[in-house]
């Protein structure tokens, strides 16, 4: 909800998600591009910023929408820092740090670190119908496309549902007890798993009703001055490549 | 041309299941009217909704539009839902897009017109629902009347010259009511054909040029509401009878007519004002 909260209220909200998509990409070249991980870590840095101070994206909410994925970096770092030692005959294991590792391991990380903020550019600041929008103009399969639509809408309709169901049962003692709950989580599942079944057969006849016959079509969205926002997030970004490229 | 634009002759329908949701229904719709569906629940309205946009098929029976029998090819089936816009009950069934500008784009561009043309209907319709303001807003942000008011945009889009709409006021607080009844007065000072289904009794009797009476999937009755809706049977059936109706049937019980110059109060505002005349001629 936070990443949802942030695309639909910055600053950059209306510039064209081309031009979001285009420095976002740049961005993760630029990562590539890093000879160092301190290089890497000057171009997250600079992703970070564009977010931060550019479309105004509060700092604290920035941390807590990168909290999880900054978690799973830690932990896979620090997991090819070390390996599992079983010991000899004694059958004792110990974990060793592995110090020819640690260069090689901190560029990854640093380049993972810099991939991760080009991509939180790009999911704090457009929301999900704009980066639709973007991948079907790149040819994604329409499938896919359309897949990603509906599942996207049903996520808040189910949200709602899921959340209605519970207060529910809570109002009538359903989590009451340990025994309650697994017995209310049961018709809870069975209960969403039913109107996961009725709600697609209602979206279907909706769609029909709108004379759809296959793919889910929409107008696409337009932006003022995409063309010049486009250049300049194209600028920036290549900026950032040769500055990744230059940098030892 | 006719003067009854949608016809369901003798239609019956039986759903997978084995409930028999239509049983020989035979009803008209009369073009450019205000036609009010009324009916206990399972009378079988929203079945019969499904066959005048042609999702459903009848079993038996048949359903015309201007004398010509549904045509169910691909092509038939474009141009009758091109014709005839159907709004579903639950904005939740009908709104599958977040975005609502997208979401309302939908039905013109299956109709496959330009893109120039789909950014001015969605424009249009969005402004004829008031709904502009929100036209940037994710779906699911949005209350439950605004999301009403964007189905109806959705399906304005397309230009139907039939809107049949499932229950609109359900779930609708009063002011919402009244704004929608605005929308509703608009499309058909537009010559709009309009078609609900209602458990309101006392919006049908105010607003309805026809009234069609429902009972276990078959016509009851049909007919001007202050004739219908003050019928015994058809009060058996719907359980009540609208309000202004009770009223002035008892009062004329007493002598007192409140005709003016001619013609009943259908809503509680002409009956104010029916009132108010009478006590100052009386006074």
């Amino acid at each position: 909800m936070l990443t949802e909260l942030s695309a639909y209220s910055n600053r950059w909200r209306k510039v064209s998600p081309v031009a979001k998509g285009c420095f976002s990409l740049c961005g993760m070249v630029a990562a590539f591009a890093s000879g160092s991980p301190r290089t890497a870590l000057l171009v997250a840095l600079l992703v970070a910023m564009a977010a931060i101070f550019g479309a105004g994206i509060p700092p604290l909410r920035y941390l807590r929408v990168a909290a999880p994925a900054l978690l799973f970096l830690a932990i896979s770092c620090l997991s090819l820092l070390v390996s599992l030692d079983f010991g000899d005959t004694s059958g004792a294991s110990a974990l060793h740090p592995i110090v020819s590792e640690f260069p090689r391991t901190a560029q990854v990380c640093a380049r993972s670190l810099a991939c991760l903020a080009a991509l939180l550019f790009l999911a704090l600041t457009t929301p999900l119908p704009d980066i639709i929008s973007l991948l079907r103009r790149c040819r994604v399969p329409d499938t896919l496309l359309d897949l990603m639509v509906l599942c996207y809408r049903t996520l808040f309709v189910l949200s709602e549902a899921l959340h209605e169901t519970i207060t529910a049962q809570s109002a009538r003692l359903g989590y009451g007890s340990f025994r309650l709950s697994l017995r209310s989580l049961g018709g809870l599942v069975a209960n969403l798993t039913v109107q996961v079944w009725q709600r697609s057969q209602a979206l279907h006849l909706a769609t029909l009703a709108r004379n759809n016959d296959g793919a889910l079509r929409f107008l696409e969205c337009s932006y003022d001055n995409s063309s010049v926002s486009i250049s300049l997030a194209v600028t920036a970004g290549s900026l950032m490549i040769v500055l990744a490229l230059l940098l030892p | 041309m006719s003067d009854v634009i949608l016809k369901l002759e003798d239609v019956s329908y039986r759903y997978a299941d084995g409930t028999n949701a239509l049983n020989g229904c035979s009803l008209k719709i009369r073009r450019a009217a205000r036609s009010a569906v009324l009916g206990a629940n399972g009378a079988g309205k929203t079945t019969m909704f499904l066959h005048l946009n042609g999702i459903l098929r009848p079993t038996s029976g048949q359903v015309l539009c201007e004398e010509t029998p549904l045509d169910y090819s691909r092509s038939g089936l474009r141009t009758l839902r091109s014709r005839v816009g159907m709004v579903f009950q639950n904005p939740d069934s009908q709104l599958f897009s977040a975005s609502v500008r997208e979401d309302v784009s939908f039905g013109p561009m299956n109709l496959g017109l330009a893109e120039r043309i789909v950014r001015t209907r969605v424009e249009e319709a969005l402004q004829a629902v008031g709904m502009t303001a929100v036209a940037d807003k994710p779906v699911h942000n949005l209350s439950y009347g605004q999301k009403k008011r964007v189905c109806i945009a959705g399906v304005l889009a397309m230009q139907p010259e039939i809107i049949v709409l499932d229950e609109p006021m359900a779930g609708l607080d009063a002011a919402m009511q009244e704004e929608l009844t605005v929308i509703l007065q608009k499309l058909h000072a537009a010559g709009m054909t309009i078609v609900i289904a209602t458990h309101d009794l006392d919006f049908a009797y105010a607003w309805a040029d026809e009234t069609i009476v429902m009972e276990a999937g078959r016509l009851l009755a049909h007919g001007n509401p202050v004739e219908i809706l003050r019928k015994e049977d058809v009060r058996q059936t719907l359980g009540a009878a609208p309000l202004v109706a009770e009223i002035t049937s008892s009062l004329s019980l007493l002598g007192i007519d409140l005709r003016d110059k001619g013609y009943l109060p259908r809503s509680k505002q002409e009956l104010l004002t029916v009132l108010s005349k009478q006590a100052r001629q009386g006074g």
